[in-house]
């Protein structure tokens, strides 16, 4: 226990002055170690197939990245308020969607529209886990239920028609800008961007750290916590509408499964990053690399020609050990 | 909890100790009598067929629920269930696949065994490495799937249809179906929560660290819980297995099956905070989560509502219930 709260008081010291960079030449282990495991693996996939380092196949890997590194960026959010966001995978499909079904109403209205979508439901979340005081999961998971069904029903009627994306967020989702670099790729920068140093600089920052160390001391300090849930939450949603959007402009058209596989990575990169889900420790910085190596892994996987049950128990295997390293590293530090 | 009420309150009435214990189960109870009673009234001659339909369909996610609510009663969560049961589902409809009886029921007491045992793995990994239980089964949960496609890669399989009857009945024979629900309660729980083991769950889950000063043997109740938890998820993939007649490892099959599992505990009365609840209520919570889609279709409305509605009531239940228990624990 007490590892954990001296823990917690050098990232809070330390980690609002020190930028990446000045972080691994404090000799930050954890954030080393990730970055030494990511070269393993971009290294193994070199070895196994030449292409891999070519500029195409990187244009690919982040191509990949951008997206999850953004569910995975709200997931982080919410869990360092102690918190987690189960509905991230059902808010993009849905946030994707309404962009399709709107796309007749030109490009930016239909982006818009579904940004929107994440904005509701993150103030729905919000408002229910920080005033109501409904357990997260709970709230998330029912939510992701609502949505399902709401999509369901409305892909017949009041959502009906197309869901052909429309050439902007095509360009957006999967158009490149010049040689390795998508369009996506900018968007995850710009955001991203706004995270890290979000988290590391603001005030809201600081006590999104508070409140998943102690939301009974930050109560007591007079933090309006219900404010900072509802800020979180809806960052998180708006952010998973980034990511959706991103993600249907990829693909073309938009179905009910399109985000469904991305909820369990989502959690993955932001614990492999070493946010803990307790709640207080960690930072964007860390899912960043986590949500490059899942992405790696899975490209390795695939150069490999594994077959889907292996990839999985690899997959699964890989996350488990990466936990187990990094809690051991916590542990004595 | 309920272990340390009786413990500081010896002198209260038992009665309205027995009240406040229970008082979510019965409330959980009442609610599902309301709404069978609704559904009764939409049907022309409900009876012993519709009784057999409810019980045999949802057969599986009321052990799924159980197993959750194991876990969660000793202070964890298991993302990993629908993957357990899923594997569980293959290895049985591939193995009991042209058997006759004999050979359906010897599969089924091995399936429950590599389950148990993987479930007792589980709990092994998360007290020995201290990683937060949601973390290492959301990473087993991948594991479990794998290991699921490995053993069949396409839907297919099957079981004796003597064993499918066995299991859930036919026709209007709804009292097996029943009987195979009751059967991990009473020869499995019910010994269970009276046992040392039993208690040590409940304190675990509702204060570790309490737990531990007073004896408890954190790392065996951790295994304990999660074994149990295990062996039910096996029931339940042998369920599935009868229900359907055959296996299928696709990932959402098991992913909704955990969601699924997390709302009927919640419904039941079971805090997440650990410590709280029991098995009964989260079986009741299933049958009430089944009915809801069923009286829309009554109704005339798309029964696609259903999940919007199922959504809205766990919301609101814990809402309401999260409110209650925090007036109570604050008044004397």
């Amino acid at each position: 226990m007490t590892d954990v709260k001296e823990e917690a008081i050098r990232d809070e010291g330390a980690a609002p002055e020190a930028g990446l960079v000045a972080r691994i030449a404090a000799g930050d282990r954890s954030t080393l170690a990730l970055i030494g495991v990511l070269v393993t693996l971009v290294l193994a996939d070199g070895l196994i197939d030449r292409s891999f380092l070519s500029l195409s196949q990187l244009r690919n890997t982040l191509l990949v990245t951008a997206p999850l590194a953004l569910l995975a960026g709200g997931q982080t959010l919410c869990m360092l308020t102690g918190g987690i966001d189960l509905s991230v995978a059902m808010t993009a499909t849905a946030a994707a969607y309404v962009t399709g079904v709107q796309s007749s109403e030109g490009p930016v209205t239909a982006i818009l529209a579904g940004l929107l979508v994440g904005v509701a439901v993150g103030l729905v979340n919000g408002l229910a886990i920080g005033i109501f005081r409904v357990n997260p999961l709970i709230m998330t998971l029912g939510m992701s239920g609502i949505l399902t069904g709401l999509l369901t029903v409305g892909s017949q009627t009041f959502l009906g028609g197309a869901t052909r994306m429309s050439d902007l967020v095509l360009e957006l989702g999967g158009g490149t800008i010049v040689g390795p670099i998508p369009w996506n790729l900018v968007v995850w920068l710009l955001l991203g961007g706004a995270l890290v140093v979000g988290l590391r600089r603001t005030g809201l920052g600081r006590m999104i750290y508070a409140i998943g160390d102690n939301r009974v001391a930050c109560r007591l300090a007079g933090v309006r916590v219900w404010q900072v849930e509802t800020a979180v939450y809806t960052m998180c949603a708006l952010l998973a509408a980034v990511a959706g959007i991103l993600i249907g402009g990829r693909s073309g058209s938009v179905d009910l499964q399109l985000a469904g596989s991305y909820l369990l990575p989502s959690v993955a990169a932001a614990v492999i990053g070493g946010t803990s889900i307790l709640g207080g420790i960690g930072g964007y910085t860390g899912t960043i690399l986590g949500a490059l190596i899942l992405a790696v892994l899975d490209t390795m996987l695939n150069l490999l020609s594994v077959d889907e049950a292996l990839k999985q128990v690899l997959y699964g295997s890989i996350i488990l050990v990466l936990a187990w390293v990094y809690a051991r590293g916590t542990a004595s530090a | 909890m309920s272990a340390l009420s009786s413990a500081v309150r010896p002198l209260g009435p038992t009665a309205s100790r027995l009240g406040r214990r229970h008082a979510w189960t019965a409330a959980v109870v009442v609610f599902f009598a309301l709404l069978l009673t609704w559904n009764s009234s939409q049907t022309r001659n409900f009876g012993a067929f519709e009784i057999q339909t409810l019980l045999a369909s949802t057969l599986a996610l009321a052990y799924l629920a159980m197993a959750q609510a194991v876990v969660v009663i000793g202070g964890g969560i298991d993302l990993s269930v629908g993957s357990l049961l899923v594997l569980a589902n293959c290895l049985s409809a591939r193995f009991m696949e042209g058997t006759s009886f004999g050979g359906s029921a010897l599969v089924a007491v091995a399936v429950l065994a590599v389950i148990a045992a993987l479930g007792a793995l589980t709990g092994l990994v998360i007290s020995v490495s201290k990683i937060p239980d949601i973390i290492v089964t959301l990473a087993t949960s991948f594991v479990w799937g794998g290991a699921a496609l490995f053993v069949l890669r396409t839907p297919g399989g099957g079981a004796a249809p003597e064993f499918q009857t066995l299991v859930l009945g036919s026709g209007n024979a709804w009292w097996p179906a029943l009987l195979c629900l009751l059967a991990p309660l009473l020869l499995v729980w019910a010994p269970l929560r009276r046992s040392r083991a039993g208690i040590a769950i409940y304190a675990l889950g509702s204060s570790k660290d309490a737990a531990f000063l007073s004896g408890v043997d954190p790392l065996r109740t951790k295994v304990i819980a999660y074994a149990v938890s295990g062996l039910l998820c096996g029931l339940a993939g042998i369920a599935t297995t009868a229900f359907t007649g055959g296996g299928s490892s696709q990932s959402t099959i098991a992913m909704n099956a955990t969601l699924n599992s997390v709302a009927a505990i919640v419904l039941g009365g079971v805090a997440l905070s650990g410590g709280v609840g029991g098995l009964i209520g989260p079986v009741f919570a299933v049958w009430c989560l089944y009915l809801i889609p069923n009286i829309m279709l009554g109704l005339g409305v798309d029964p696609s509502y259903g999940e919007v509605v199922k959504g809205v009531v766990v919301v609101l239940v814990v809402l309401v219930g999260g409110q209650l228990r925090l007036r109570r624990s604050r008044s004397p």
